[in-house]
């Protein structure tokens, strides 16, 4: 699962993991890819890695094994690609000078030491006037929200300051729409739409992370922003105001939309960025078992099935929720996800035995899914079949820790076809199934929603090992796992057989689930996606973490945060954007059925 | 929502406060395990019944394209394949199989011509984003049907103005018993009576029993009392009746026995809330049925002996929707309906049943206070 999960937004860290019983099923069909893959020759698979290379060729020799071929004019199983496997600045520079407008000469001049390129930031340098826009925040129209930090400022041709975030002291409600447009990616998208020249970003004196440059973020790490972007200190933007910087922000903070920006007469700046991106290759593993008679005639003759491969490596990417004590060692990922990867090559293994199959098995084994489903979405925008072509994906990614015979059957309103094909294999398979029609997941399901083809994930949720070196085999709980590939086996072969494609239909992202990135306090709960209650459940509290200090623990379901009622996860996050940095509010949450109130103080998260 | 033989209106809402109760122990997993759900297409499905051999479950869901209401369906729990068995117009509700010779028993609007606008006038308003109030409208032109396994064709059994439906068999097969409010067209009404029928048509329900093969004998009505009587089953040993009868206001209701002739009708509940979907478990020792008495919108499962001399037992332990309770013929398992999922609609639920569990909890259970 990739990083830029809700879990890891909402600061998921947990030192414990309660040990499963010993699995004594010998003939598991998945056991042995799990234990191989998430051995520790492997090295936690990171894409771009001698491991990644290695976990490719088991499973290419596992597909090779069962009979799978190369697709149609291809010699091999793998579909290569360039990524960026991070960033850094490389060697950013800024002049800011004041001119008198009595004699057009230059009376002061500095030049911080202090800029950094923001990750997505085009290089190049320019030089122009400046035009201080707020929060640099716009709303669009359709949200009926009046906000718009360009209203009345010309900023063509100028370089555009702004402050990170959001204004800190509107009202709850202003708070949690203006964070929804708060990404740095949308303010570089409105100045670049007003024609501004450059973004530069300071993070404001009452903003937490007070005065910090902006971190070259991984998950950012990709090129196309249109404009040089960089941050700068809180005295370079200061000198540039001219009045105390903490003034001008405490106006806009107050949330009022008619609270301008201004023009900074007489100021230039000079700035050159420069991004240094590291270029890896990785590589999907595709391959397919054909159908048994000729796919001439038969609509949308491909069915796919996947799920990544890769992992964190050692965990040096940013993603990795290790303890110090853990770091560094090797994310072997037993269930994140060599779980997932072991049942398509069973599920694969069990349809290649079953005879008269009218349409082809597309077997998609995806890498560098871990920094932002990059594998899957090459394969949507380089398809080596048409996508229109393909009928269906089913996706795996965290299939390996059943508790209580739990499963979340995700991305079901993709189709109208998921509810009967899920309902008909599960009355013999009788999992306790969560439907969640939401496609907008952290895996790769959203990249064929994103291709307008019905989709779905299965997944046994988050738990206390994800995205740790404890993520390990031993822990899988195999005997279950092998029941998911059941399931799926007989959900896959009724839509190989279908006479009709499926429907496909959009889902409208909710504004809850569109960007978290504004997303910056913590409260130290480890959230369970797989429990059907009404709240949030815990799975568990960050030790030491604001939740863990208020008192709560597993087992807790919180139904009120900051007076906002919580029916889901949703509800949860987007409550989140309500709350301020080591301001107290009130939880009120249910423990073994009563009802208790308690005080959170959430912190900052970096 | 509709739920078998519930009558009054009430509203579950999504923003359900937390119904506290201050009972840490027990919990569902007592009498309750490896719960799930089972159905999972469509809007909305409900009030599953099953087949004497335990193989199939038929029920109502909201899941034929084009047509918003109930249709009847049936599951056959070891291919899961489910098949519709009502004619796929019109308002359907109530399904029952015969124990005897497999024949499904179902309430049925599909005779009625304006069932197809009605049908597009509903789907004309859901697209509207619009929400109403559940209201269950006692079509008076809600008549029984069986459909015979054999050749697949629809037998109506019922032919006179007036809600027809909840119908169920006796164990042999050849008895109905079912809910109509033909009373109130059958005869003239006073003034306050009409009113009635505009506001709460449920008022005039009445338990009925009839043949199975509706040989030309007619129904014999069997209660006689104001107020909605209505989900009417028979005990095990077909010897006596099951229903739950609703005050005349509509809002309280309690569950109670009666012999086939209506005579000896003996009270089991008296929670003071609304009590309702009884039905007996498979061993004659007890009575599963649902009741709001802890919170106007958490309806929860509870068992009473099968005289009501205890105290009932609490079931279910879920925020919202659990009602229409119905054990296997074998008595180890359990279908019920449930929202429990999240969202207003419900779906049906099935776990593993702790019979020995049940009767434990009864025989602990103190005697109930007379009232």
């Amino acid at each position: 699962m990739k990083t830029r999960s809700l879990l890891v937004l909402l600061g998921l860290v947990v030192a414990t993991s309660a040990p499963l019983p010993a699995q004594v099923a010998t003939s598991s069909r998945t056991r042995a890819h799990v234990e191989t893959l998430a051995s520790d020759r492997f090295g936690g698979r990171e894409a771009g890695s001698n491991g990644e290379r290695l976990a490719a060729e088991y499973i290419v020799s596992q597909l090779t094994r069962i009979g799978a071929l190369p697709l149609p004019g291809r010699s091999d199983m793998f579909q290569t690609f360039e990524f960026t496997a991070g960033s850094r600045d490389g060697g950013s520079t800024i002049t800011i000078s004041r001119q008198t407008t009595a004699t057009g000469g230059i009376v002061a001049g500095i030049t911080p030491d202090q800029i950094r390129a923001l990750s997505f930031s085009d290089d190049g340098t320019v030089t122009g006037d400046v035009v201080f826009a707020g929060y640099g925040i716009v709303v669009p129209e359709s949200q009926a929200f009046g906000y718009d930090s360009y209203a009345g400022l010309d900023v063509k041709d100028k370089i555009v300051l702004v402050l990170r975030y959001f204004p800190e002291d509107a009202d709850a409600q202003t708070k949690a729409t203006l964070a929804r447009y708060s990404d740095l990616r949308f303010k570089a998208n409105a100045a670049r739409q007003r024609g501004a020249k450059a973004l530069l970003v300071v993070t404001g004196p009452r903003s937490p992370n007070a005065g910090e440059l902006v971190p070259m973020t991984f998950d950012t790490a990709i090129a196309g922003s249109g404009l040089p972007a960089a941050s700068i200190i809180n005295s370079a933007a200061q000198w540039m105001v001219e009045r105390p910087l903490v003034d001008v922000q405490k106006e806009l903070d107050t949330g009022n939309p008619h609270v301008a920006g201004f023009a900074l007469p007489g100021i230039r700046v000079s700035m050159t960025t420069r991004v240094i991106r590291e270029k890896k290759t990785a590589r999907n593993v595709v391959a397919y078992i054909p159908a048994t008679g000729a796919v001439t005639g038969i609509q949308k003759p491909w069915v796919v099935i996947g799920a990544h491969y890769d992992h964190l490596g050692t965990g040096a990417g940013g993603n990795s929720l290790a303890s110090r004590e853990d770091a560094g060692r090797p994310h072997v990922g037993a269930d994140d996800n060599a779980s997932g990867t072991a049942s398509v090559i069973a599920l694969a293994e069990a349809l290649s035995k079953q005879p008269q199959r009218k349409r082809n098995l597309l077997i998609a084994l995806w890498s560098a899914e871990e920094i932002g489903l990059i594998g899957s979405k090459q394969f949507v925008t380089t398809p080596p079949v048409p996508v229109d072509q393909i009928e269906a994906y089913v996706n795996f990614d965290m299939v390996g820790r059943m508790k209580d015979n739990k499963l979340a059957a995700q991305a079901t309103g993709t189709s109208p076809v998921w509810g009967s094909l899920i309902e008909r294999a599960n009355v013999r398979a009788g999992f306790d199934i969560a439907i969640q029609p939401d496609p907008y997941q952290p895996t790769d399901v959203s990249s064929f929603n994103d291709a307008s083809v019905p989709s779905l994930n299965f997944t046994t949720g988050a738990h206390t090992d994800y995205h740790k070196p404890s993520d390990t085999a031993d822990k899988i709980n195999y005997e279950d796992l092998d029941r998911i590939v059941d399931l799926a086996t007989a959900i896959t072969r009724q839509l190989l057989d279908l006479d009709t494609p499926p429907l496909f239909t959009k889902v409208e992202q909710s504004s809850q689930t569109a960007s978290r990135t504004g997303l910056r306090v913590s409260t130290g709960t480890v959230p369970d996606y797989t429990a059907d209650v009404k709240g949030l459940l815990l799975g568990g509290v960050v030790a030491g973490g604001p939740a863990e200090k208020a008192g709560l623990q597993k087992g807790d379901i919180i139904v009120q945060i900051a007076g906002q009622s919580i029916t889901n996860i949703y509800d949860y996050t987007y409550a989140l954007d309500l709350l301020k940095i080591d301001q107290p509010v009130k939880v009120v949450y249910t423990r073994a059925g009563k009802r208790t109130e308690t005080t959170l103080t959430p912190t900052a998260r970096k | 929502m509709k739920f078998r033989r519930s009558a009054a209106l009430f509203v579950l809402t999504v923003a359900l406060g937390a119904s506290g109760s201050a009972q840490p122990q027990p919990s569902e997993r007592d009498f309750l395990s490896r719960i799930r759900r089972l159905t999972i297409e469509g809007r909305r499905s409900g009030e599953g019944y099953w087949s004497r051999d335990g193989k199939q479950l038929v029920f109502q869901s909201e899941r034929e394209p084009g047509n918003p209401f109930y249709q009847i369906y049936l599951m056959d729990m070891e291919t899961g394949n489910t098949t519709r068995v009502s004619p796929g117009t019109g308002k359907t509700t109530c399904s029952f199989i015969n124990p005897a010779t497999g024949d499904i028993l179902f309430a049925s609007t599909h005779h009625d011509p304006r069932s197809k606008p009605l049908q597009d006038e509903e789907l004309k308003f859901r697209a509207s984003g619009q929400e109403r109030r559940y209201s269950w409208d006692y079509d008076p032109e809600m008549e029984l049907y069986a459909r015979s396994t054999q050749t697949g064709t629809y037998r109506r059994l019922t032919n006179k103005r007036g809600y027809d439906a909840e119908a169920s068999y006796s164990p042999d097969g050849q008895w109905i018993v079912f809910s109509s409010t033909r009373d109130a067209y059958d005869r003239s009404l006073s003034a306050a009576e009409r009113k009635q029928l505009d506001t709460d048509p449920s008022y005039f329900g009445e338990i009925y029993i009839m043949r199975a093969d509706a040989d030309g004998s007619g129904p014999k009505r069997l209660t006689n009392v104001p107020g909605y009587d209505g989900g009417p089953f028979f005990s095990p040993d077909g010897k006596r009746i099951v229903w739950r009868r609703f005050d005349e206001a509509g809002l309280l209701a309690d569950v109670y026995t009666m012999n086939l002739d209506g005579t000896d009708q003996r009270r089991v509940t008296d929670f003071a809330s609304m009590s309702w979907a009884p039905y007996i478990h498979p061993s004659g020792e007890y009575v599963i049925f649902s009741s709001n008495k802890l919170g106007f919108e958490n309806f929860e499962l509870f068992l009473v002996d099968i005289d009501g001399r205890k105290e009932p037992v609490r079931v279910t332990y879920s925020d919202g929707f659990d009602g229409l309770p119905v054990p296997s013929p074998d008595g180890r398992q359990l279908a019920w309906t449930s929202n429990r999922a999240g969202g207003r609609e419900g779906q049906i639920y099935l776990a593993a049943w702790n019979h020995e569990a049940a009767r434990a909890a009864l025989k602990a259970a103190p005697d109930r206070k007379k009232p």
